[in-house]
């Protein structure tokens, strides 16, 4: 059974550079949410197997769905997608137990050695 | 203002491309202030430029208030001014913390670098995705204490039709640091601006 991967992102043009830019031999359904809160009904709802999630958004940012998925131990990867590129941030989100930060606007090439890193193509 | 005003599509673009331009920004304001530099998603509307004055002498009238201007020039006729306005009641306290001189000379160049910091990087950051570059007019430093703040905006307004309006909050971990940035732009680089943003937007 394919993976299921969850974009979180307030923007359409970030989520659609964000599937625009996942490796073509990703084998993953991909869903989407447009905050941090929305993204959290998903990530209880279905088995999502990676996320990727920005920082910077209305209603619940990333930083407190990462709180919240640190607090419930929810089983799924993290990379982080983000315009907020201060070291202190990158720390911070690691430390929540993001598995790898990737600064925006997305690099296919850096997504792919990132997902390859980790075994998720 | 029909032709000019944005889709909502553009609007999502224009958002992402200023986000990721502020992103930059800040990243460089927190290391030279050597603090933490708290971002939040900054509201933008496009607005008639004529009413800009006023909305802000609401909100900076009889506050210790600082504006700086500066011009931009690209390529195909993309061009426009930036407004920073700033409240300085924090500003001594900054000055004193980056090492300035403990004068009002000195607040100025704060001031200076802090928006050439700001604006210019913020500037080089849109322009770079828009596939653009820009270059740069001399900043203007005008300060409410010693002039009419207000008519100065006015006479800044005055040559332009339309405004992007982007309120931007720099909150530092020591302190707060209030600003709203104004990109001010005319009617034929607005359209120029959207060709360009529809461009972006049929790559993805």
């Amino acid at each position: 059974m394919a993976l299921t991967a969850l974009i979180c992102d307030d923007s359409l043009l970030a989520r659609n550079q964000m599937k625009k830019s996942l490796p073509a031999d990703f084998d993953a359904d991909i869903v989407t949410a447009t905050n941090g809160l929305e993204a959290l009904t998903v990530l209880r709802g279905q088995e999502i197997g990676v996320m990727f999630l920005d920082l910077t958004m209305p209603e619940l940012d990333g930083v407190g769905v990462l709180e919240v998925i640190k607090a419930e131990k929810m089983d799924v990867f993290v990379i982080v997608v983000s315009a907020d590129i201060q070291p202190e941030m990158q720390k911070r989100v690691m430390d929540l137990g993001a598995l790898a930060f990737i600064q925006k606007p997305v690099n296919s090439d850096k997504l792919s050695a990132v997902m390859r890193q980790y075994g998720l193509i | 203002m029909t032709e000019l005003s944005f889709t909502e599509e553009q609007r999502d673009c224009l958002q992402e491309l200023i986000n990721v331009a502020m992103g930059l920004a800040s990243d460089k304001l927190a290391r030279f202030l050597n603090t933490f530099v708290h971002l939040q998603v900054p509201a933008i509307g496009l607005v008639n430029a004529a009413d800009i004055p006023a909305q802000f002498r609401g909100q900076y009238q009889g506050l210790n208030s600082s504006m700086i201007s500066l011009g931009f020039f690209g390529d195909g006729g993309l061009r426009g001014e930036t407004i920073l306005l700033y409240q300085l009641d924090n500003a001594s306290k900054i000055a004193a913390l980056l090492g300035y001189d403990d004068d009002a000379n000195s607040e100025a160049e704060m001031l200076t670098d802090i928006s050439s910091i700001l604006t210019t990087t913020f500037l080089n950051g849109l322009a770079e995705q828009l596939e653009n570059s820009f270059s740069y007019a001399a900043p203007r430093i005008i300060f409410s204490r010693d002039n009419d703040f207000i008519s100065k905006l006015e006479q800044t307004a005055f040559h332009w039709q339309l405004a992007l309006q982007v309120d931007i909050r720099y909150q530092l971990t020591d302190y707060s640091f209030d600003c709203n940035m104004i990109l001010l732009i005319p009617g034929e680089a607005v359209l120029k601006l959207k060709t360009i943003l529809d461009h972006v937007l049929a790559e993805f």
